[in-house]
């Protein structure tokens, strides 16, 4: 597995959900993964009528801070699913 | 930290001119990370010419790409001068076939091409398709012109062109390449299916020694021009090569631009930059005499004096 050097202190996967559910309150979100490559799913009724791209740059904007700079704790997301909540 | 206006108004210009934009990291030849790969596999099989841009090159366009689009991560796709998405959201697009709708008719071809196919080479396939045990005819043809016809399983998004009493499947990326293309058999010692392609552009061929030594001895009309030194000249030459001086140039430019031509040098590559001028000058048919006048002494004519 790759690793990526980064200067964050504390629970990436943490700080990745907090991100999350700041930017969208109603998010349950599923975080995997490690050295600096993440698998995030996002379930939320944001995301109702919204298109996949509308629904991951919603995602993306919440954590862009984790992910810039050369030492960012986020390296890469392999996969964001983003849905919405089953009735 | 904001991008400058000068970046910005790059990338816009960039994104405007190019139909299909890929932001990467390194080529299409040789993606730098998998998901950069993943998303050149789809869009190959799709789209027969696209931009791609490294953002590895620097730091500033990684950053200003992502800016830009609004978007964290590289591969980035732009098509129109939109902004479509990341890998997911490509895969995504190819999984459920909507990719091609996305890419547009401007690029993804839609219309079947228009192909000729020889009676002798329907006949050729007739017998093979007993063969292939039913599996459809396909052709292939990639951005360098490299041609392939094979039986297979049909594919998704294949057009279907029927010509010389054939059916033949060719690939969305082909299509525009394929168009004109004529499929001819061959008889005789080389013996195979010849395509010929109208929309090829002229490049250097190359010759072997003994491909070249066969050429003369049938007489084939083949003008040599030889682009060594005086010196090099006085140790070894070939009788029939003309040496590229003043009136070797001279000769050579009062030739049609379909004459066939071949370059020859000590090893083969003065001969190929000579040869390339060649075609870029307007010469249709030109050729290179590969491993040089060297080559010839190792494999044609042993007497010849090596240098």
């Amino acid at each position: 597995m790759s690793s990526h050097p980064t200067d964050f202190q504390g629970s990436i996967d943490e700080a990745i959900r907090a991100s999350i559910v700041a930017r969208i309150p109603d998010a349950v979100v599923e975080v995997g993964g490690a050295g600096g490559h993440f698998t995030i799913a996002v379930t939320s009724t944001e995301f109702a009528g919204k298109s996949m791209l509308q629904s991951q740059r919603l995602v993306y904007g919440a954590i862009a801070h984790l992910m810039s700079g050369n030492l960012a704790p986020v390296h890469a997301v392999d996969t964001l699913t983003t849905r919405v909540p089953s009735a | 930290m904001a991008m400058s206006d000068t970046l910005r108004a790059e990338l816009t210009q960039l994104v405007e001119k190019n139909p299909v934009v890929l932001f990467m990291k390194r080529s299409r030849k040789n993606p730098q990370c998998g998901f950069s790969a993943q998303v050149v596999k789809i869009l190959d099989e799709l789209v027969p010419q696209y931009a791609t841009v490294d953002v590895l090159a620097s730091p500033e366009l990684r950053d200003g790409i992502k800016e830009l689009s609004d978007w964290p991560t590289i591969p980035q796709l732009y098509v129109g001068g939109q902004f479509v998405g990341g890998c997911d959201i490509v895969k995504e697009l190819a999984a459920t076939g909507e990719l091609p709708k996305v890419l547009g008719a401007s690029v993804v071809a839609t219309e079947p091409p228009t192909l000729t196919v020889t009676a002798a080479a329907a006949q050729a396939f007739a017998a093979a398709a007993v063969d292939a045990g039913g599996e459809p005819l396909h052709l292939q043809v990639d951005a360098e012109f490299r041609h392939d016809l094979y039986f297979g399983p049909r594919e998704p998004n294949e057009l279907e062109v029927h010509a010389g009493g054939l059916t033949v499947l060719v690939g969305r990326a082909s299509a525009r390449l394929a168009n004109g293309v004529t499929i001819d058999f061959v008889e005789g010692a080389e013996s195979g299916f010849k395509l010929t392609n109208p929309n090829e552009p002229p490049r250097v061929r190359s010759l072997t020694p003994r491909e070249l030594q066969i050429l003369l001895a049938k007489g084939e009309r083949l003008d040599l021009f030889d682009v060594r030194t005086k010196e090099e000249l006085a140790i070894a030459r070939l009788e029939r090569a003309l040496p590229l001086d003043e009136t070797g140039e001279r000769y050579l430019n009062s030739l049609d631009p379909s004459a066939p031509i071949a370059f020859l040098c000590h090893h083969g590559s003065r001969s190929r930059a000579a040869a390339q001028h060649a075609i870029e000058a307007g010469f249709l048919n030109v050729y290179n005499v590969e491993g040089g006048i060297d080559a010839w002494s190792l494999t044609v004519d042993p007497k010849l004096p090596r240098y």
